[in-house]
């Protein structure tokens, strides 16, 4: 390896050795310092009964998909049952956010006040610690687990097999205020398939479900039931008070006989079939209050929840008279649904188009949300520093009881100015010879030639030039079949040619038989004269001519209707024939004359003779 | 551009003097200057004049359609753009505003349920008139004619000819189909546009029915029947309801 060359190497290579070990040492100090983790600890309710449950959810939250399993701490009081664990994970400008929730069930063994600490997760070298939460189990049962011993027992106080109850979590809501309705089954014997459920009438509401859940297990009065859960998230759309109708729960059943002496030959219990049994939940009545007059803004549009709104624009620079599309979002918990496009004020130095919207629904514990974006199209009117001002937008926050105005920032543009553009104090449309895409953003300008300025015009089908058009073909496809079965007819059908072109032979013959005459041949002319009366007749009937005497001429013609005198003058006219042949010398002009005519009419009288 | 100003608007006196016996033509122009000098209102004059005369065409109206946007009366635009569309459908202009201008009705009519048959004829009619596909119907007629001329009056046998008398048929028919669609569409449908602010669409031919929704200018409706002085309509989206006649106008 000479210098040069190793000198080369080192040029090359330290440069990428050192970036090479930059990235080595982010990715070894991003190894040392794991995503901090959150850990919230909540109970499903603060005091249960001795014979009630509570539902323990601890949600661990990261920037990281690998969120390690909670710790729990021992809890001698209560016996703990694990309930599954659900993962939320998402995306956003490349950070990952996930959310695991692990549940469990907790069932008390002695009545008092537990606190619940220290439970944690760990990462690394790292102890993340929940908040402390705190359950009080009482000796007795509470008024709702009371109501449902209630429900639990028929008039005559005997346990029920099966029940059907329907809760809610809040029933003096706000009007479009969340209101979570919850429906249980419990089950206490054994059940076949699943159980089907008629949804109540929640008429006044908008509806959303929010999921399901169970079967788990609970005591009533001395007998553990499995219950299934269905939750509704409700919207009242109105003030006043409010129905949600009875749910019906269909669920096929062991009779108490088939649950107390099982068939030894049905082992799984299947054969039996069952008994279908109905169960109502009871009907509830919520008392939907109108929003606080005290506060409210002016451009109020009714939004009620918590949330954030946030624009971003697609680009910060732009071309005069070109769109700039900017990403209106509001997210928050409530009813992201009925979330109202944010008001935009005139503009001037814009022009301004709304070009989509959309959602995304999130139900993050037990609570519909969201995001609602607008999507809306700036178009600068001129060049320069422009800027799309601050939008407000105004919800109602149920917990504070308060109106609220969230802003977004002020968003500044560099507008540059475009070859050819004229300044204007206003340019709403593009001019003649800008052609706009199909995703235009204004009219195409008005048209300079008038076109065809003509008067209304019919139908073309109320046209009798177009029909007679389209006769035309018609009447030729019935003149050409009409030709060519005249032709083919004189092709096959001798006596038919002859007859047919009968008169065109004998008017060639007469122009012979002229020519004869002006020659001065007397003799000949007389001959021809008379072959094309005898021919014309033989053609007509087709017959030779040769064979035509006096007799038979006069026979044929009166079998075929000619008049007697139109026989005589036939025949006379041939005899007149005979005589000048043999006598040229005797005949003069005059009779030759007096010979053509008289041949022409006898011709003329003939083809009226139906041959 | 003071200068401008007064020399457009001088141009525009000029012409507005000379609009006692203008032909068509020259009022449509005048029209047109009255447009770039943005007073709408006497382009609309100028151009109703023209129509008065008895004349129309695709420009005309496109122009019209163009007028009644900027003065922000999108029913009216909508009903011009479609009188030009109707007399010109390959035009591209008159496509995009009428689009464009669509996009400006404040109802619009989701979930519209479309036949996918009937679309697709209508697709392919769209871009012609029904003068152009009533002589491609006579040209495809005249070609089947002469395939049979040539089979039956001049008996000629080949597979070319029998080949042709099939295909010509063939396309006689679609070419047929295609014309009575254009002609069910763009004449036996009664269309009209919705041109008022407000109108109410009943559930019945009253104003005492229940509203069965609030429509919107630039919103296009067949008319299916009438029963006083209200049109029984039906929405894009398949919904039917009672209007006033003189909340709508045919196109």
């Amino acid at each position: 390896m000479t210098g040069n060359t190793r000198h080369n190497l080192l040029r090359y290579m330290m440069p990428a050795a050192l970036v090479a070990g930059l990235f080595i040492g982010a990715a070894g100090s991003r190894a040392q310092t794991p995503p901090a983790l959150e850990v919230r600890v909540s109970l499903s309710r603060d005091t249960i009964g001795m014979d009630e449950r509570a539902l323990l959810e601890v949600i661990v939250r990261g920037a990281t998909q690998e969120i390690p399993e909670p710790k729990l701490p021992t809890l001698p009081m209560f016996e703990v049952y694990p309930q599954g664990r659900s993962t939320n994970v998402s995306y956003s400008n490349g950070q990952v956010d996930a959310f695991v929730t692990h549940r469990f069930m907790l069932v008390p063994t002695k009545p008092g006040v537990f606190p619940i600490e220290n439970i944690s997760v760990v990462q690394g070298n790292k102890r993340y610690r929940g908040n402390a939460v705190a359950l009080t189990v009482v000796g007795q049962s509470s008024s709702a687990s009371q109501r449902i011993e209630d429900q639990a027992r028929d008039s005559d106080g005997n346990s029920r097999d099966v029940f059907a109850e329907a809760l809610i979590d809040n029933d003096n809501p706000y009007v479009n205020q969340q209101v979570t309705l919850t429906l249980k089954l419990y089950v206490a014997v054994q059940t076949y398939g699943s159980p089907s459920l008629v949804e109540p009438t929640t008429t006044g509401f908008w509806t959303e479900l929010l999921g399901t859940r169970g079967p788990y297990q609970q005591r009533v009065n001395n007998r553990t039931y499995r219950i299934i859960e269905r939750r509704y998230a409700l919207f009242p759309t109105k003030t006043g008070e409010l129905s949600i109708g009875r749910a019906t729960f269909t669920a096929t059943v062991a009779t108490r006989r088939q649950t107390r002496r099982r068939d030894p030959f049905d082992i799984f219990g299947m054969l039996g079939g069952g008994q279908e049994v109905q169960v109502k939940s009871r009907p509830l009545k919520i008392n939907v209050r109108k929003l606080p007059t005290a506060g409210r803004p002016s451009d109020f549009s009714g939004t009620i929840g918590r949330f954030t709104f946030k624009a971003t624009p697609t680009k910060r620079e732009v071309e005069v008279n070109q769109p700039i599309s900017v990403n209106f979002a509001i997210t928050g918990v409530g009813n992201i649904k009925s979330v109202a496009e944010p008001a935009i004020p005139a503009l001037p130095d814009f022009r301004v188009y709304r070009a989509s919207s959309n959602e995304s629904i999130s139900r993050l514990n037990d609570q519909i949300g969201g995001t609602k974006t607008f999507e809306e199209v700036f178009i600068p009117n001129r060049p320069g520093q422009l800027t799309i001002p601050s939008l407000s937008f105004n919800y109602f926050d149920p917990e504070t009881e308060r109106y609220q105005t969230v802003h977004t920032r002020a968003i500044n543009l560099n507008v540059i100015k475009t070859e050819g553009y004229v300044v204007s104090p206003d340019l709403p449309y593009s001019g003649p010879d800008n052609v706009i895409s199909s995703d235009a953003r204004d009219i195409r300008y008005i048209k300079s030639d008038p076109g065809v300025l003509g008067h209304r015009a019919e139908i073309i089908f109320a046209s009798p030039v177009y029909w007679a058009v389209n006769a035309t073909p018609v009447l030729a496809l019935m003149a050409a079949v009409l030709v060519r079965r005249r032709r083919e007819k004189l092709k096959g059908d001798i006596g038919y040619a002859r007859a047919r072109q009968a008169s065109k032979a004998a008017r060639k013959r007469l122009a012979r038989a002229r020519k004869l005459a002006s020659g001065g041949k007397a003799g000949q002319f007389f001959v021809e004269i008379s072959q094309v009366l005898l021919t014309f007749i033989g053609d007509k009937l087709n017959l030779s001519p040769h064979g035509l005497t006096s007799d038979r001429i006069a026979e044929l013609l009166a079998d075929r209707g000619a008049a007697p005198e139109q026989i005589e003058a036939t025949l006379g006219f041939l005899q007149r024939c005979d005589f000048a042949r043999y006598a040229p010398s005797a005949v003069k002009q005059d009779d030759v004359d007096k010979a053509l005519a008289d041949a022409e009419n006898l011709m003329v009288r003939l083809e009226e003779i139906r041959f | 551009m003071t200068r401008t100003m007064v020399i457009a608007a001088g141009l525009v006196t000029v012409l507005a003097g000379g609009a006692m016996g203008a032909s068509p033509a020259e009022q449509f122009l005048q029209g047109n200057a009255y447009f770039e000098a943005r007073q709408f209102d006497s382009a609309l004059a100028a151009y109703d004049q023209v129509v008065a005369q008895g004349v129309q065409s695709a420009p005309l109206y496109f122009n019209m359609g163009n007028a009644h946007f900027r003065t922000g009366d999108l029913g009216h635009a909508i009903l011009y753009y479609l009188k030009a569309h109707r007399l010109d459908p390959a035009d591209a202009d008159i496509i995009s505003n009428l689009d464009f201008a669509r996009r400006f009705t404040s109802v619009q009519m989701e979930g519209v349920a479309l036949n996918p048959v009937s679309s697709l004829f209508e697709s392919i009619v769209e871009p012609y008139q029904l003068t152009t596909l009533a002589w491609m119907s006579s040209g495809c007629f005249f070609l089947l004619f002469a395939f049979l001329i040539a089979r039956f009056g001049l008996g000629f046998r080949s597979s070319i000819v029998r080949t042709g008398i099939y295909n010509s048929l063939l396309l006689l028919l679609a070419v047929a189909t295609l014309t009575l669609v254009k002609y069910d569409h763009d004449y036996l449908t009664r269309s009209a546009v919705i041109i008022a602010e407000s109108a109410v669409v009943h559930t019945g031919p009253s104003d005492l029915s229940d509203k069965e929704l609030d429509a919107a200018p630039g919103l296009i409706v067949e008319i299916l029947s009438e029963s006083g002085d209200f049109f029984n309509v039906l929405f894009e989206n398949k919904r039917r309801g009672w209007i006033k006649k003189d909340l709508v106008a045919g196109v």
